[in-house]
């Protein structure tokens, strides 16, 4: 009887211990989980972009972005994440910049930011638009100026 | 000669066995009333009564009772628990027993069992530099994670700490708690002092109370060393997070924090620096304060034309 008792007791022990144990490590998880799945989302995208009808001239910024940005992530991160905006852009590289030893120059951030904003505007047409249209009226003034610019520095070149 | 006759050719039986009416052996009362005295002792003391809470291979409440922490209030200890678990267990552990590289061991700490102001100042105000814990040399930065506690749970954290693991060092109450804050926090301005502030200021006061100093730098520009941290293995300044976040973006950071930190080297040891989960511990207010303060940081002048 005893013997029962005591078997059936560490079950039960076993069986909370599992529960508190699997409850404590996904608390762990939940630190940044949704940032690690997004991230993770990202990354299982396509590597490379195809530049062949982009402007000459975007070549050396699209060189420039691979290199740099490769220290520390992969490529596919940026060219696979929803940050599509000219303000995004804008101010995730200018996060990435100031990371001690990141090696990168404001001249050289502005050309990597030239290229991710001009390539969103191709190739992210529509979560632009999305953005734009919950966006207030200057934000939304601001980041279409800032395309216009882009455009307007590179096209034809 | 009938079949059925009695026949007289063999003696008859003087009678039939009966049962006739015998007393019980007295030892075999005495025996039972033995055995039932014992086995009620027995249940009284092994039974627990029918208390859910006693189970093999418990034996009574107070048995039970022993095994809890031997100091304060269930309840308060309890809530002890909880804080302990949400702020100081990630790097000290649930076990107490600390974690190479981060955090020294609270069981059996000597620091544990000093006086309440100088234990409540690590919490408090951190504890940066070189100290021996159970005759090992630790030299790590603790920020002040406790800075943000109530009196109430501070004194529950660290009744918590002082009864748990086989430590045995006295209470703390509440009142113990708010005097050694006093004494600790002698000079912060009083909440009366900072709503008078404007909020880069107010903010400044956050950074200070938090202690983000200790590995942002003075003013947050940085410098603390950060062994095998990918970022130059330095913990990064904070003057230009103007620069890359926007404040949703900011709060959003420090709330999550950053648990685990790229390394330089990926063979290498993990960083010893990591930036804590803030969310909960720094309320709201102070961390919109906060976020301005880090915001006026940035140099005047220093434009980027993109």
């Amino acid at each position: 009887m005893k013997k029962l008792i005591s078997s059936r007791t560490l079950l039960l022990a076993a069986t909370a211990l599992a529960l508190v144990g699997a409850g404590a490590a996904r608390a762990e998880d939940t630190l940044d989980a949704a940032t690690k799945a997004r991230i993770e989302a990202f990354e299982k995208g396509p590597a490379t972009i195809d530049i062949s009808k982009y402007p000459a001239a975007l070549k050396d910024n699209y060189d420039l972005f691979s290199q740099k940005c490769t220290q520390c992530h992969k490529l596919s991160r940026p060219i696979n994440s929803d940050y599509c905006l000219p303000s995004e852009w804008s101010r995730y590289v200018k996060r990435m910049m100031r990371k001690p030893g990141s090696g990168i120059s404001s001249s050289e951030a502005k050309q990597i930011y030239e290229f991710l904003a001009y390539d969103s505007s191709l190739r992210k047409k529509a979560s632009i638009d999305a953005k734009l249209a919950k966006a207030t009226p200057e934000d939304k003034t601001a980041d279409e100026a800032k395309i216009k610019e882009v455009h307007d520095k590179y096209d034809g070149k | 000669m009938k079949l059925n006759e009695p026949s007289d050719c063999c003696p008859k039986p003087d009678a039939e066995p009966a049962a006739t009416p015998a007393c019980v052996p007295v030892w075999i009362i005495v025996l039972t009333l033995v055995l039932l005295f014992v086995g009620a002792i027995y249940f009284d003391r092994h039974s627990g009564w029918g208390e859910p809470a006693v189970y093999a291979p418990y034996q009574s409440v107070e048995q039970l009772a022993a095994y809890q922490p031997q100091s304060g209030d269930a309840a308060f200890v309890a809530r002890g628990r909880t804080v302990y678990e949400s702020v100081c267990g990630l790097c000290h552990g649930s076990d107490g027993l600390g974690k190479p590289g981060q955090a020294p061991p609270l069981a059996g700490s000597e620091w544990v069992a000093k006086d309440v102001v100088s234990l409540a100042r690590v919490p408090l105000a951190g504890l940066n530099g070189p100290v021996k814990v159970c005759g090992k040399e630790w030299n790590l930065a603790m920020a002040p994670m406790g800075a943000g506690l109530s009196d109430a749970d501070l004194a529950a954290v660290l009744t918590y700490i002082r009864s748990a693991w086989g430590n045995q060092s006295s209470p703390v109450s509440e009142a113990d708690a708010k005097a050694a804050r006093a004494v600790i926090n002698g000079k912060a301005p009083s909440a009366e002092e900072l709503a008078k502030l404007p909020p880069p200021e107010r903010g400044h006061a956050v950074f200070k109370k938090y202690g983000c100093f200790q590995c942002h730098g003075p003013d947050g520009k940085g410098g603390v060393s950060n062994a095998n941290a990918k970022t130059a293995e330095q913990v990064p300044s904070l003057i230009y997070v103007a620069d890359g976040y926007n404040k949703a973006e900011l709060l959003a950071f420090i709330s999550r924090g950053e648990r685990v930190i790229p390394r330089m080297n990926p063979s290498g040891q993990e960083p010893p620096h990591f930036m804590p989960k803030w969310g909960g511990i720094v309320t709201t207010n102070e961390l919109s304060d906060l976020a301005e303060f880090l915001f006026s940081l940035k140099p005047k002048g220093d434009k980027l034309d993109f």
